[in-house]
Formats: structure tokens, sequence, C-alpha cells
């Protein structure tokens, strides 16, 4: 039997944080491509810690629902899995351990659908269109911001928009400033994260003044799309991040090389 | 489907059986009991003669006219809210709504429900029966413990006593604690008398001992009156509650707020002597 767990940060105060990961794992559930599909979380029930002991496969791919690799996916997730690289004999089960969701060649997809989702029947002003991925960063570990820089890149060379930009909360460039510098009438502001909370919800539109998914502003219209991390297509991308662990099973894979490469 | 090449020493494959073995033994144990078992906070029924299982709050066991789902999945949906609608981090806090009924087909779906109502908790039932559950004491978690964490490693032993009747009682938590201090240091507390047992530290009970280690950093800072400026705070905002007729408590796992009952009931422990002068 072959299991499927996902790996959520999950939330002791709000329950906004753990719905993505539930929501995909039931998509991912009635594809019927694994026997098993089980969530579990570092702030929620069931923990990591004890989410093996729950799970009858002995065949088992772990990947995390983490936009970037970083603290949570190179120590804690390891950590109380009880991981030992990309495959992991113990307890009669062989555990594979797939890379963060960001990294994947499928991301920018997802990006772009969730772009699609947002700017449909709305209407854009005459000119120029900047399409702008927001990550939290982290001036403590710069994988957190590579992978914006990962996506906005390979969104840049398929020529879609006038400008691509990256914009961070905790690093430069500061996406207040981004915002209101770059060059462009239609400004498409996407968070990428992994769920809806207080960044999303609270911080974000209070520090830019955004008064829903469309703002205007004198010189500019601000678009302001759902993390991408809620799009349903994020399924998608789970199932194939783990089919991508087992064949590639010990090596890094393509994406993890390149956003390593860029740092 | 990939072959996946897998050496199973004899002692490992046991565990591995731990999650089908302990489903079947949680439906014979049901099936045992005409009247049906409660477990936690729900009562688990046979269903006869149409087969499968029905799981209700242990509250509404004679109830009727209640919410019907049918399908192992939709206790997520029973597990997610409080009555109130408060999100529930813990599920095993005595906080599950009522008003619903749960059918299932057979043991398999049975399993996937009561893991949704309490995580882990059936194959923990199971394993403790077994004499096979693996308990971590507090020093053994706090010591794997890192970034904002690390500082739980710092938490005095008594610290973690009051933390841990403060947080794991019957009466915020119906876990039954197995785990203490370390090897040599038990727990003092009343561990509860539930059926699911409690093998290490959850990660709410992490996040409150970080609380208490803060409490105990400002020890070396209490005013004339022999109070922390916590404390101060904390009996301000009860009083001031108090004193507006309604004590509006914060959400189970704020425990920044002064109002957070875990919080209270370690004020409980720690402050009601300090202020009758027990100490």
């Amino acid at each position: 039997m072959r299991a499927l767990v996902i790996v959520g940060h999950g939330s002791h105060l709000n329950g906004d944080s753990s719905l993505p990961v539930y929501e995909h794992a039931a998509r991912i559930r009635e594809t019927g491509e694994f026997d098993e599909v089980v969530e579990c979380f570092w702030k929620e029930e069931p923990a990591m810690r004890h989410v093996l002991d729950t799970v009858e496969s002995e065949d088992v791919c772990v990947v995390p629902a983490f936009i970037s690799e970083g603290y949570f996916t190179q120590q804690v997730i390891p950590r109380e899995l009880g991981l030992e690289g990309s495959v992991t004999k113990k307890s009669g089960k062989a555990i594979r351990y797939a890379g963060p969701l960001g990294t994947f060649g499928q991301m920018e997809d997802v990006i772009l659908e969730r772009m699609e989702d947002l700017m449909r029947g709305k209407e854009k002003r005459p000119g120029r269109t900047a399409l702008v991925l927001l990550g939290h960063g982290t001036d403590l570990n710069k994988s957190s911001g590579g992978v914006i820089y990962l996506n906005a890149g390979r969104i840049r060379e398929r020529g879609l928009f006038d400008l691509v930009e990256e914009a961070f909360l905790d690093q430069d460039p500061e996406v207040g400033e981004v915002v209101a510098g770059v060059e462009a009438e239609n400004v498409i502001l996407l968070p990428v994260f992994i769920a809806e909370g207080w960044h999303t919800r609270e911080t974000i539109p209070e520090d830019l003044g955004l008064t829903g998914e469309v703002t205007e502003r004198e010189d500019r219209t601000i678009f302001y799309g759902a993390p991408v991390g809620t799009h349903p297509s994020m399924a998608d991308l789970i199932a194939a991040r783990a089919r991508d662990s087992y064949e590639m099973s010990g090596t890094a894979t393509h994406g993890d090389e390149v956003v390593r490469s860029a740092l | 489907m990939s072959e996946v090449p897998c050496s199973v020493s004899g002692s490992d494959s046991a565990v591995s059986e731990n999650a089908a073995t302990s489903r079947d033994a949680f439906a014979n144990w049901v099936d045992e009991a005409s009247e049906g078992r409660v477990f936690a906070q729900v009562i688990v029924r046979k269903l006869e003669p149409e087969g499968g299982y029905e799981v209700r709050h242990a509250e509404d066991a004679d109830a009727e006219g209640l919410e019907l789902h049918d399908g192992s999945r939709a206790a997520r949906e029973v597990s997610r809210l409080t009555e109130a609608g408060e999100h529930r981090p813990l599920k095993s806090a005595p906080n599950l709504r009522r008003g619903w009924i749960l059918r299932v087909a057979d043991a398999r779906e049975l399993a996937v429900a009561m893991n949704y109502l309490y995580p882990a908790a059936i194959v923990h039932w199971y394993m403790e029966r077994e004499g096979k559950l693996e308990v971590t004491s507090y020093r053994e978690n706090a010591a794997r413990q890192s970034g904002i964490y690390k500082r739980v490693q710092r938490l005095s032993d008594e610290g973690v006593q009051n933390a841990a009747r403060a947080c794991c009682e019957d009466s915020v938590c119906l876990k039954r604690v197995r785990w203490d201090v370390d090897g040599e240091t038990p727990l003092v507390m009343d561990r509860g008398g539930g059926k699911i047992p409690c093998p290490e530290p959850c990660s709410l009970f992490v996040s409150f001992a970080r609380r208490v280690r803060l409490f105990e950093r400002e020890e070396r800072e209490r005013d004339a009156s022999g109070l922390t400026s916590s404390e101060r705070e904390d009996l301000a905002a009860l009083v001031e509650a108090a004193a507006g007729g309604e004590i509006m408590f914060a959400r189970e796992a704020e425990f920044e707020e002064p109002l957070n009952e875990r919080r209270l009931r370690y004020r409980g422990l720690t402050l009601v002597p300090k202020l009758r002068l027990e100490e």
C-alpha cells in the first residue's frame, strides 16, 4: 500500500492555516492514486510526531505543504517525523521525503491560474501590467526569497506581462515600495503563501491600503489575489511532488537545484 | 506503481502493523458492548442488523433529531469548531460540539472518523493495551525543541509540574497523561481517567511551557508587594472583566492573553497561594 502524508504548519489560534491541507488532501483522495492520504501538522493534530503510527501503508511519501525550503522543511519536519534524508526506512516503512512545493516545476502554472481567477471579468486600465509575486522573506534564510525569484524568472520568460517583480514582507524589495513604484498602470499582486492568515487578511491589506480585490489609486489599479497555496490546482502539484520523489529518489529534484544555484 | 525496496526487521514489522491491528481491535471492543462504548466525549455503537457503526456525542446518546452525516470524512467538520464556533487546535479538549450523528460502513471507516475526532487516539489506546506505547518525557521532548521553543529547556521542574496541572487535567484535556518530567521525576497531578493515553507533551503544551518559562524569568523582578508585572496585568484584567459583569475568555491557546483559561489555571496554582500569604 502507498500513502501520501501532507504536512502543514497548522495554527493554535485559527483554522485558516490547516484548511488548504485538508482540502488538497480531499481532492487527492478522490483521484485514488494513493491508498491513504493523511494530513498532519506542527501546531494542530494529528501531530507529525504521531502521524506515522496511524498510517497502514509500508510505502509512504511525505510532502510538506510549505512554499520554501527553510527552517520547517529542513529542521522541524525531519526531526518530528524521524526522517534521515530523502528515503528513511523505519517501523517497517519506506518513507520518502519530497521537497517543498514552491520550487517544483508546476508552481508557476498554479500562480498563473490564480492570476487568471483574480482577473476574470475585471477591467484593466490602458497601459502596462505588472505581476508582483509577494513572499514572506526573511533575512535569516535566503531560500525563503529564492523561491519567489525562481518563479518570477520562469514567468518572466513566458513574456505574458510587461513586468514581473518580486516583493517581500520581511526583506527588500519591500512590498509597499514595489507596488507604489513599479512602472505599470495595472499591478497584480499575488501572495505566494500556502494559506490565508494574519498577513494575507490583515497586515498586507492594511499596510498597502487595499480595499479588496481591486484598489484604485490615482496612477494605478492594484489587483490583490488570494494566496496561491489555496488554489485547487495545488492538489495536483502536491501529488506531482510525491510522484517525482519516487522517480528521483535520493537525488535533489530539478527545481531544488535551480533554486540553490540561483542563490 | 513502483516497487519499493524495503528491509523490514522483525520488531519494526510489528510497529508497522499497529494502524491496521488497532482499527480491528477498536471495532471488536465496540462490538463486544451492545450498549456501545464511550470514548472521550463520543459514544460508538455497532449498528444491527444493518451493519456498520454510529458515532455521536456521548451526551446525545439518547437524543433525537440530530444532524445525520454519512461517511467518515464528515467527522472532520464535526471536530473543527466548538459549539461557539471557535477553532479547536486540541481535539482532546472537552469542547466537542453536540447535535450530530455519524454513520460509517465498517471498521476501516470507523477508524478514519475516530482519527478526525481524536487523532492517533485509537492506535495509542491499542498500543497502550498491548504494552507497546512509547512514552517521551518532558525533558526528552524539550531537548529537541528549537527556535522560539528552545527556551522550554530551561523551565524548572516545578514549572513543568504546574504547567501540566494547568494545561492537561481532565477539565481542559481528556487525554490521560502518561509522561513525566523525566525518568526520575514523576508528574504529581491528577492524570485523568480517560481512555486515550497521552504519550508525550503536545505542541499546545510546549507553547504553554514557553509562556510559563517567561513567567519564571519575571520572578527576579517582583515589585514591593511581591508580584511580577504579568501577575499584576492578569489580576487587573480579571478584576476589570468581573467588575464589568462578564469574563470573556481568550481563545484556547492564546496564552499571551491574561484571560486565557490555562493561564488563569496556572495563576490559580501559583498566584493565589502568594496572595493568601501561603508561601
